[in-house]
């Protein structure tokens, strides 16, 4: 099972380039999904183990049947070399079989085909999709942090961040240390877009090109996260998005608010003592508020964290605890708290998800918002007319 | 997928001058108020000078209470029961007149005379600053120019199309109400209420608005077509048979243990007075469009 003893006639072709005409064929992908079960063979009743899924390998994914395949090796992400797979049509779409005439092996990540970024068509960050690859992209990176996450037995550094053309802003996560720095202007090529809670975000695997630009007409990341607020039936509308900024009064408080317990391992709300995942827990205290921010337009959910739900209340997290004791019924917290907020006007910045409910937001930032009585009079009469 | 429904902000008149319904249909469809002026209602937010609240309703165990919010515009009753605790007790921490917010719901009640009463029922009302007052009136004259504007674009291009009006960064709710407004008060002057929002404005500004009460409301809104004539006034002999059925229906329901009376318990109790169940439905479906009784799960009745 090595490719040196390839039948050299095979064509190698990238995914991109499969057609059913030239068949069978060699490839090199990666695997992104594979799914194993077993057809029962309507001729004698026996059963006959197949894996299906997808394939990559930057230019394309196609779907992939590979029967009566080896009981390990199969794991996302493992890159093989396939010599003599069948291409066929399936509504529309290629596909790839591997059948027992198709000699199948491990290959390295450097043996995908290289994509060039003149190569793959560049796309606006707006337009993409959950699923897209093989394009090509010109953007500002707006921000940029390092997490360490485990893998496995492993640890490994992942850099999650924003980039942004003049279409719009994209979260991505990337696995490999590409040196992006805040303010830089950069082409990728090789990056796939997948769905984060909700979300498109770009992915950056090892085998993205970046190259710097100069990206004159790009936007200035500063700008970005100063954006004025948009409506919030505009942002219903899109499903939520990053960098959002929207401004509204405070309509609504949402439960759980107020003072909550949270499970130590994991940080979820603890009810009676008993975490979802962790069962009977020692709660610690904190404090959050789940506001509804009303422009008038549509309604979003604002997750205000500890910090910033202290600043709006003007009381600390050991102040509540302390009124909790003087307080004959806990729920009155909460509803000092709504006392405290409804009826503000703030601006709120963060990233949004939206669900069966609505969209949510999880701010960055949450500033009260003050007008300038006299200078909107003097617009509103403006607006008038004469005669008014 | 139910998004929550944003609240409108609106003034005192823009609701009483709303005389129309829009009921959804299915389960737990939301009933939209309809206003000449752009806005498909069922939440709204206002702003004006809240008058301490008085109880209504007799039944001890449903408080109900009302107050008025009046603004520059006008003034419109603001009401919260027992299923909103969280307003009630809002509501009647008022004991002065002052500034203050409400958001809460619409509801329209249309009298046997055939006047509709457009009236609040509070989810969360707050006594406030002023400043924050002159704030959320800006913002309620500003979300209202654009509403007229935008009334007056649909009404001066009727084909403007639903994808133009977004991509100039319109709301499609605001389209939706925008188109239903001009559909069901097509007379209506909305230039005449334009220029009723200078009373708003110049509270903005910090300057006193003139009470609502010594302007006479410059807008008369008809609906189209006219309202049907409100039905004749009920004869001497109709309510009696509305007196006694009342009765009787207190009756069964302080005997029963859920405190609802069984329709076929009542019918029964009227027959024997000689009120037919032909007619005792009758006086049911009477009282039920007033508002006096309800029928909240079939076959069990209460006052309302």
């Amino acid at each position: 099972m090595s490719s040196s003893d390839a039948a050299p006639t095979l064509p190698e072709v990238r995914l991109r380039d499969l057609r059913p005409a030239v068949s069978p064929v060699e490839v090199v992908a990666r695997i992104v999904t594979a799914d194993r079960r077993e057809v029962t063979r309507r001729s004698d009743g026996s059963r006959r183990p197949l894996v299906s899924g997808l394939l990559s390998d930057g230019t394309a994914t196609v779907r992939f049947t590979w029967w009566d395949p080896p009981r390990e090796g199969l794991d996302r992400g493992a890159v093989l070399r396939a010599v003599g797979a069948e291409v066929r049509e399936f509504r529309g779409r290629s596909e790839l079989v591997f059948t027992w005439k198709t000699r199948i092996g491990p290959a390295s990540g450097a043996e995908l085909p290289a994509v060039d970024g003149d190569d793959v068509p560049q796309r606006p960050v707006r337009d993409l999709r959950a699923g897209d690859e093989g394009f090509r992209l010109e953007v500002r990176v707006v921000r940029v942090a390092s997490r360490s996450v485990s893998v496995g037995e492993e640890r490994r550094v992942v850099y999650d961040g924003l980039l942004a053309d003049r279409s719009g802003p994209i979260a991505f996560s990337a696995w490999s240390d590409f040196r992006l720095g805040v303010g830089e202007a950069v082409r990728l090529a090789g990056g796939y877009v997948r769905t984060f809670r909700g979300r498109p975000q770009l992915v950056l695997d090892e085998r993205t090109v970046v190259t710097r630009i100069d990206g004159a007409e790009l936007p200035d990341p500063a700008e970005l996260l100063r954006s004025p607020p948009r409506s919030i039936a505009e942002v219903e509308d899109e499903g939520g998005g990053v960098a959002l900024a929207v401004e509204g009064i405070v309509v609504g408080l949402l439960p759980p608010s107020g003072l909550v317990y949270r499970c130590p391992t994991c940080g979820r709300s603890v009810t009676s003592g008993i975490c979802r995942v962790h069962g009977q827990v020692e709660g610690q205290p904190d404090l959050r508020a789940r506001l509804v921010l009303d422009d008038g337009t549509g309604a979003v959910t604002v997750n205000v964290a500890r910090a910033e739900t202290e600043r709006l209340w003007g009381i600390t997290l050991e102040e509540a605890r302390a009124r909790l004791r003087d307080l004959p019924d806990p729920s009155l917290l909460e509803e000092q708290l709504f006392e405290s907020v409804f009826g503000r006007r703030l601006r709120v910045r963060g990233s949004g998800t939206k669900d069966d409910f609505g969209v949510t937001v999880f701010p960055e930032s949450v500033e009260r918002v003050d007008l300038d009585l006299d200078a909107t009079a003097d617009d509103l009469t403006a607006r008038l007319g004469p005669g008014a | 997928m139910s998004l929550r429904e944003p609240a409108w902000r609106v003034t005192a008149r823009e609701l009483e001058a709303s005389l129309e319904e829009e009921k959804g249909t299915g389960d737990r469809a939301t009933t939209y108020l309809l206003s000449p002026f752009g806005a498909r209602m069922s939440r709204v937010l206002l702003s004006g000078t809240l008058s301490p609240a008085e109880p209504i309703g007799r039944d001890e165990n449903q408080p109900f209470w009302r107050s008025r919010l009046a603004d520059p515009t006008g003034s419109i009753a603001v009401t919260a029961g027992s299923f909103q605790p969280r307003a009630m007790a809002q509501l009647r921490a008022v004991t002065t007149p002052g500034p203050a917010l409400v958001v809460g719901k619409t509801h329209l009640y249309r009298g046997r005379d055939g006047v509709a009463y457009v009236s609040v029922r509070a989810e969360a009302v707050r006594a406030v600053a002023e400043a924050d007052e002159r704030s959320i009136l800006a913002e309620i004259a500003r979300q209202t120019l654009d509403r007229l504007d935008l009334v007056e674009r649909v009404e001066r291009g009727p084909t403007v199309s639903d994808e133009e009006l977004r991509r100039d960064g319109v709301p499609a709710g605001w389209v939706r109400a925008a188109r239903a407004s001009l559909a069901r008060y097509p007379q209506v002057d909305r230039p005449a209420f334009r220029r009723e929002l200078a009373g708003v404005i110049r509270a903005v500004a910090g300057g006193a608005a003139a009470p609502p009460s010594a302007v006479p409301p410059q807008v008369r809104v008809t609906r189209s077509p006219p309202p049907p004539p409100p039905p004749a006034p009920p004869t001497v002999a109709e309510r009696a048979e509305e007196s006694l059925f009342l009765d009787l229906l207190d009756e069964v329901a302080d005997g029963s243990v859920d405190g609802y009376a069984d329709w076929k318990e009542l019918v029964e109790r009227t027959s024997a007075r000689g009120l037919v169940a032909e007619r005792a439905e009758a006086v049911l479906n009477r009282l039920e469009e007033e508002g006096v009784v309800e029928e909240p799960i079939v076959g069990k009745l209460r006052r309302s």
